[in-house]
This record gives structure tokens, C-alpha cells and sequence, in this order.
């Protein structure tokens, strides 16, 4: 795959692993930074409770960014995850219908439905070319009012079935289960993308579309496939979301409008598609809970909290992935002395 | 003559004296004598209103309180409805479409603008509303707005644009929003249109920068004394909970309900009671709520107190104690309203040193609303604050009822039973 379509000498495979790690630098850089001010001004937020509080919700919010990822590394977005994820919670409530015999059923429709809502997004997107930004929003709207009148009529303030919410409040290695479904699912998405040639093919699709169309890949099944299994992701999150709380709301799936999103970009993933990595964007997740929990222990105000989370969005924006290997690119055009060595196109295996 | 004289004075003085309410003095109100009620209650007459309300069903709504406004009491006189399918079916559609049809033939449209409904107490309010309106065969037409708790104010301002578009002649709802929706109050109430929020819902706390006067600004407020109920939260915690950190949780930020009973909660804490922190804005949502006891029981497993309105939304924040390991001993809990969730959770508990007190739903503010709106389309003057009295109880096995048809409403809401299994039919 390592194909550099514009240079006139290879970049050494050692560079390209080193211009391609340093994207994905910035969260790990952040996450040390955010334990030496913890450990200053919020030493509680280190402490195991605290650890312990920041798992479930990091994981939720990591597995609806693992979404939002695939999608991302498509070129496109996904504004619709609040919907889904909403609309994936009311049906484990309404499905479930507070019995354990239909525990299954309720994950089963809830996946189902939200898959679909990928599909439509998928297919609106990847196969008539519209606006993903637009369509995502507008898809997401509608999935909201079907969740909102699915959860007034039938869902509202009803708990889920007690074996769901028992298996969610339980622990694994002192951990909750929840947390773990998180870790394999990254698990999966790394062991994907580095080692089978699907999860290569993808990666490729997203960093060169046209190229990949020209060599004759699927570039719209690609974009189809990333949205529904994205959804797929929002579901489980939706699924382990409703499961936690033991009697969502309506509400429950806000915060995942922008959480998703500036975990994916914290995360070092490339905006213009292309290159991600579950890893990275797990940690941004983490990272983004982790700051949540520091600013509630430093007893921060709403108003605060706005402000410090949407400054650290843009902080991550400005040291975002595509910004390093600029910079990379730059020195490494200086130092050689030629002007067209591109190794954001000549790089493979970047995920992980 | 001077006789005369001597016996016009005895008599106004007897007339003040018992208008002052005699010797007793009690109450959480601000006092209102006998003759004045009946002198007010046969002004109210005059205006198709009664304050002959069954004192059982006014201690349903609002507890063992005394000194209950005639407003108050004519509309939980009217809220004492035998309910026909036909009525409940109307209320039904009225409760499920954005504008229906009463029946009455009236020519009145009422407006409903609602910052949120995502909750059963929104929606148990909203009911409550619409049944008052069923009263009056005047109202002809229900328009009801949510902005579903968007954070744009523009999306709230819309709404009661809309329904001043719509010819609404009156408005009455919760205004999440306060003073950010400002411009769009004082449009309606320009138009002719009487504004009249409930559940202490300010535009704006009075004195505040930006904040509309009630009866100058807008019509009237339905509500609590907020300072005298934050000032109640703070003896019972200064009284009945152990020494440790309080926690504090709001509802959407800057919304006046919020404000107005931490305001004066805050400082009536002794000194044995810090806060584990600033007041938490949860939007009255179980999830952030769970989230904020989370955040503070982490790094805080002391803390021996908190303090919201909302007791559903407490009863999911209760479950940061089973994740954290953290036994729910030792805790004294004041919240405003009564959601069965907690109450029937905490008779569950058995733990004698965990204590809940409470005051009242007040989903039935929202009848006052409209009663007080119908009286002001009569040129009626209701006061610019009807002061709904309260009085806090500390929680027993009686209430939690497990009768109820959905645990999660309020057991002070007035909708019947029949109403409330049609509205949640899954229970």
C-alpha cells in the first residue's frame, strides 16, 4: 500500500511510522498534561472513586466517538448521533418493556433501528452524493421526533429490564462491565484496521477516494458500510447508555452532538478522511471525561465548563493531526531541499 | 355624633383586626383574614369563580398549609372534576397535538408555551393546564409549544411568537429560558396578551439585571415564595442532617425557580454545613443529575445532605452511591416535589439515618395560571405574585403508594387516575 503518488523518493518506512505516530501525539501529550494539573489544583479527580466515575461515561462517550471515526475517516460527519443514540435507548425501554425475557428483543430492535438510520444515512450520502453535514443534521431531526413521540407515548420514564441494568451496575476486575464492552470493541477496530485487508482497503478508500475509484474499489459501498456500522457503534453506546442509567430520558443522547466529534479530532484523526486510530480516539474520549470530572472537582461553574470544554476543542483543533504533518512536511521540505514529498498520502497502517 | 364616631372606630377596628386573621398569626403565607377571603372570595363570585374547595383536595395539592389565596383555592375548586370519557378524550387529544379543538365552541385560545416537556412532570402539568381549561366553555381552542429544553433561546422566543401569531388571548408556561426570552413576553403582553408563568417561573429574578416586573412587565407569576422555601431547605438541613458537605442542584441554568431558593438557601446554611461545591445545573434531567452526584460523591463520600427540586431526578443520582460502593447512610435529602420514584426507593432503603423531605409538586400551579388569565381577560386584578403557600413533611411509608398508576408522578398532582392510566398506558 505504501504508495507515495507525488514524491520522487520514498520516504523511509522508520519516517513514515514516526510522521504518522506524531498525529496521533497530541492526546497522549494532553491526557499527561491533564494529570499534572489535576494532581495540582484537582488531586481528588485522581483518586480511584473518581477513576471509577469517569468509566462508564468515558466509555459511552468512546464508543459513539469509534462512530464517529469511521465516518470521519469516510471525509464525512455524523450529526445524527444524538438521535440515534436517543432513539437506540427509548427502544430498550419501550422494547424491553421492564422484562427480562425481553432483554434480547429490545437489543435486538434497538440495534436494528438505528442501524437503519445509518443505512439512510449511508445511502443519502454515499449513494446520491448529498451533503453529508446537512443530510446527518436533517436525519438526525427526524430520528429525534420519532424518538421524542416513541418516549412520550410508550417509553417515558420507564426503567429497562432489571437484568440489563444489574449486568451494567456489575463489575469486571473492579471495573464496570460497560467499560470492558469499550476496550474490546477498540480492540476489534485496531486488530481491523492493522491486520486485515478490509480494514486497510477502508482506510485507503477514505485517504483517496478518487484514486481508490480509479483503481476500481468500491468508494460509495465504503461509505454506505461506514455509516450503518457507525450507527452500529451508537446503538451499543445507546444500549449501555440505557442500561447504566436504568431510566433514560429523552435527553439523554445531547451530549453527544460534539463529545463524539472532539474525541475523533483530539484523537489525531485526519477531518479530510483517511487516517484514524481507534486507540487515539478511545483516549480523546477518555480525556474529554477525564476533564469533565477534574472541572466538577474544582467545583467549576456551568458557564465555565462551556467555556474551558469548547476551548479545549479548539486547542484541539489547532494541534489537530493534519496540522502536525503540515508542519512535518514543511521541515522535512526544507531539510531535503524539494517541494512534493507528501507522506500524509503515502502512509498505511496508521491506525492502531 | 361622637358616639357615632366612637362606633365607626370600634367597628373598623374590629373589621382591621379580624381582616388581620385574629391571634393566630401561623401559617407560611402572608396572612389573609377571614373577612378579606370573603369579602374577596364574593369578588371572585362575581367573576364565575368559587373558593369553596374541598379541603381534602387543597391538602392533596400543597400539604397542611393555612392562608391559602382565593385564586389558589378557585382553582383547585375547579380542578374537583367528575371527568366523562368525552372530557378525557378531549384532553387527550388536546395533551397529544400541538392545537385541538375543545368542543366548547368558545372563542378564547389559550397558549401553552413550554420550555421542555421531555419529563412526566412537564407532562403532568401540561395535563393539569388543559383540564383547567376544559372548565371554561369560553376556551375553544388549546395551543401548546415545547422547545423541547433547546438551548437556543430563540427556538422558546419562537413559540411565543408563534402563538401571538396564532391569536392566543392569554399565554401561560414554564420559561426555562428567563430573561432570554424577555422580548418575546413583552411583544405578547404589548399585543394584549397576558403572560402568566407558573411554578415560580421568573422572568428573570426580581432585582436581577435584565429581569421583567411581574404585574408591570408581564401579567402575573404563579408560584412559591422562593426565599421563604430555600430558607425552609436550609433549617431542615441545619436541623435534621449531620455535620458534612451539602450538595446543591438546580435545574436549566439561570432559571429563576433555581436561583431564587439557593439564593436564600445558600446563606441560611450554618456554618457545620458547607456546600461540597457550586450549585450544579443538571436541566432537571435524571442523567446529568446522576452524573453531578457521581462527580462530587467521587472525590466527597461525606457528604451528608443535597438539596434540589426535582425528586425523580435525586432518585436516579441516588445510584452514583451503588456505583462508588458508597452505602446511602447519613444522608438528609430536601426536594420540592414528591415523585413517587424516590419516595416508594427510599421505603425500599429501610435505612432509618437516610431522610427525605419535601413540600409539594405543584403541578397545579398551572391551573392557577389559568384560572388567574381568565380572570384577567374579565378585567379582574390578580395580584402580580399569587403566593402558593407551602410547607415542608418529612417522607413516611404512606407516601409511596404503590396503587399509583405510574410511580413517577407527583402524589400532589390533581389529574385523576382514569387520566393519568390514558396518558400512561404502559404504567
Amino acid at each position: 500500500m505504501s504508495t507515495a503518488t507525488t514524491t520522487r523518493r520514498a520516504p523511509s518506512s522508520s519516517l513514515t511510522s514516526f510522521v504518522v505516530a506524531s498525529r496521533y501525539l497530541p492526546v497522549y501529550i494532553a491526557i499527561v498534561l491533564l494529570i499534572v494539573v489535576a494532581a495540582i489544583w484537582a488531586p481528588a479527580a485522581l483518586r480511584a472513586p473518581s477513576l471509577r466515575a469517569i468509566a462508564p461515561f468515558g466509555t459511552f462517550l468512546a464508543i459513539a466517538a469509534l462512530g464517529q471515526m469511521l465516518v470521519i475517516m469516510t471525509g464525512g460527519i455524523d450529526l445524527s448521533v444524538p438521535g440515534s443514540i436517543t432513539l437506540g435507548a427509548v427502544l430498550v425501554v419501550g422494547v424491553g418493556d421492564a422484562s427480562d425475557d425481553r432483554v434480547w428483543a429490545a437489543i435486538g430492535v434497538a440495534l436494528l433501528a438505528v442501524a437503519l438510520v445509518g443505512l439512510v444515512n449511508g445511502i443519502l450520502i454515499g449513494g446520491l452524493g448529498l451533503n453529508a453535514l446537512i443530510v446527518t443534521l436533517a436525519v438526525g431531526q427526524i430520528v429525534n421526533g420519532i424518538a421524542l413521540r416513541y418516549y412520550t407515548s410508550v417509553a417515558i420514564q420507564t426503567p429497562v429490564p432489571t437484568g440489563l441494568s444489574e449486568w451494567a451496575s456489575s463489575r469486571f476486575l473492579g471495573v464496570t462491565r460497560t467499560f470492558w464492552v469499550g476496550v474490546v470493541l477498540t480492540l476489534v477496530l485496531i486488530v481491523i484496521f492493522r491486520f486485515t485487508t478490509p480494514g486497510r482497503r477502508f482506510q485507503v478508500v477514505g485517504a483517496n477516494p478518487v484514486a481508490s475509484h480509479i483503481a476500481g474499489l468500491r468508494v460509495n459501498l465504503n461509505q454506505v458500510a461506514a455509516y450503518v456500522v457507525a450507527a452500529l457503534c451508537y446503538g451499543v453506546a445507546a444500549i449501555l447508555l440505557a442500561a447504566f442509567l436504568k431510566t433514560p430520558s429523552i435527553s439523554l443522547g445531547v451530549p453527544y452532538l460534539l463529545g463524539p466529534i472532539a474525541a475523533v479530532v483530539i484523537g489525531g484523526a485526519s477531518l479530510t478522511g483517511g487516517l484514524a486510530s481507534p486507540l487515539s480516539t478511545w483516549a480523546g474520549a477518555f480525556f474529554l471525561a477525564g476533564l469533565n470530572q477534574m472541572m466538577r472537582v474544582m467545583g467549576l461553574s456551568t458557564a465555565l465548563q462551556f467555556v474551558v470544554f469548547g476551548l479545549v476543542i479548539v486547542g484541539g483543533m489547532l494541534v489537530s493531526g493534519d496540522r502536525i504533518i503540515r508542519g512535518v512536511e514543511q521541515v522535512l521540505r526544507e531539510r531535503r531541499g524539494d517541494g512534493a514529498t507528501s507522506v500524509v498520502s503515502a502512509t498505511d497502517g496508521g491506525s492502531g | 355624633m361622637h358616639r357615632i364616631r366612637i362606633i365607626g372606630v370600634v367597628a373598623v377596628l374590629a373589621l382591621v383586626f379580624t381582616a388581620c386573621g385574629g391571634d393566630d398569626g401561623g401559617g407560611t403565607a402572608e396572612p389573609t383574614g377571614d373577612a378579606e377571603a370573603s369579602a374577596a372570595g364574593t369578588e371572585l363570585s362575581e367573576y364565575g369563580e368559587s373558593i369553596d374547595a374541598d379541603p381534602a383536595l387543597v391538602e392533596k395539592a400543597l400539604g397542611p398549609v393555612e392562608d391559602v389565596p382565593d385564586i389558589v383555592l378557585a382553582a383547585i375548586a375547579r380542578a374537583d372534576q367528575d371527568l366523562d370519557q368525552a372530557t378525557i378524550d378531549t384532553a387527550m387529544e388536546c395533551w397529544n397535538s400541538v392545537e385541538c379543538d375543545t368542543g366548547s365552541g368558545g372563542e378564547l385560545i389559550m397558549g401553552v408555551a413550554d420550555g421542555g416537556r421531555g419529563n412526566v412532570w412537564r407532562q403532568v402539568t401540561h395535563m393539569e393546564a388543559i383540564l383547567q381549561a376544559l372548565t371554561y366553555p369560553e376556551i375553544g381552542t388549546i395551543i401548546s409549544r415545547d422547545a423541547q429544553w433547546d438551548e437556543d433561546p430563540a427556538v422558546a422566543e419562537a413559540d411565543i411568537r408563534f402563538l401571538i401569531q396564532a391569536g392566543a388571548d392569554f399565554i401561560i408556561g414554564y420559561p426555562d429560558q428567563g430573561t432570554n426570552i424577555a422580548a418575546a413576553i413583552l411583544e405578547a403582553e404589548a399585543a394584549g396578551i397576558p403572560y402568566i408563568p407558573y411554578s415560580a417561573g421568573y422572568v428573570g429574578l426580581p432585582g436581577d439585571e435584565g429581569s421583567l416586573i411581574p404585574g408591570e412587565d408581564y401579567t402575573a407569576i404563579v408560584g412559591e415564595d422562593l426565599c421563604a422555601l430555600g430558607e425552609s431547605f436550609a433549617d431542615i438541613v441545619n436541623t435534621e442532617a449531620a455535620a458534612g458537605p451539602v450538595g446543591i442542584m438546580g435545574g436549566t441554568p439561570g432559571n429563576a425557580l433555581s436561583a431564587g431558593w439557593q439564593r436564600c438557601f445558600q446563606p441560611a446554611l450554618d456554618d457545620s454545613h458547607p456546600r461540597v461545591g457550586p450549585a450544579a445545573d443538571t436541566y432537571w434531567v435524571n442523567d446529568f443529575a446522576l452524573q453531578t452526584v457521581l462527580g462530587w460523591l467521587s472525590t466527597d463520600p461525606d457528604i451528608t445532605a443535597y438539596a434540589y427540586e426535582y425528586a425523580d431526578g435525586m432518585y436516579t443520582a441516588l445510584d452514583a452511591y451503588e456505583q462508588l460502593d458508597v452505602p446511602v447512610e447519613d444522608i438528609t435529602v430536601v426536594v420540592r416535589t414528591d415523585e413517587q420514584t424516590l419516595f416508594c426507593d427510599w421505603v425500599d432503603r429501610n435505612e432509618p439515618s437516610y431522610r427525605i423531605f419535601f413540600s409539594a409538586g405543584g403541578n397545579f400551579q398551572s391551573r392557577v395560571a389559568v384560572t388567574a388569565a381568565m380572570l384577567t381577560l374579565q378585567d379582574y386584578e390578580v395580584p402580580a405574585e399569587i403566593i402558593v403557600p407551602h410547607v415542608m413533611r418529612e417522607v413516611t411509608d404512606s407516601n409511596c403508594d404503590p396503587n399509583r398508576v405510574t410511580e413517577t408522578v407527583s402524589g400532589t398532582s390533581m389529574v385523576p387516575d382514569e387520566v393519568l392510566a390514558t396518558m400512561y398506558p404502559e404504567g
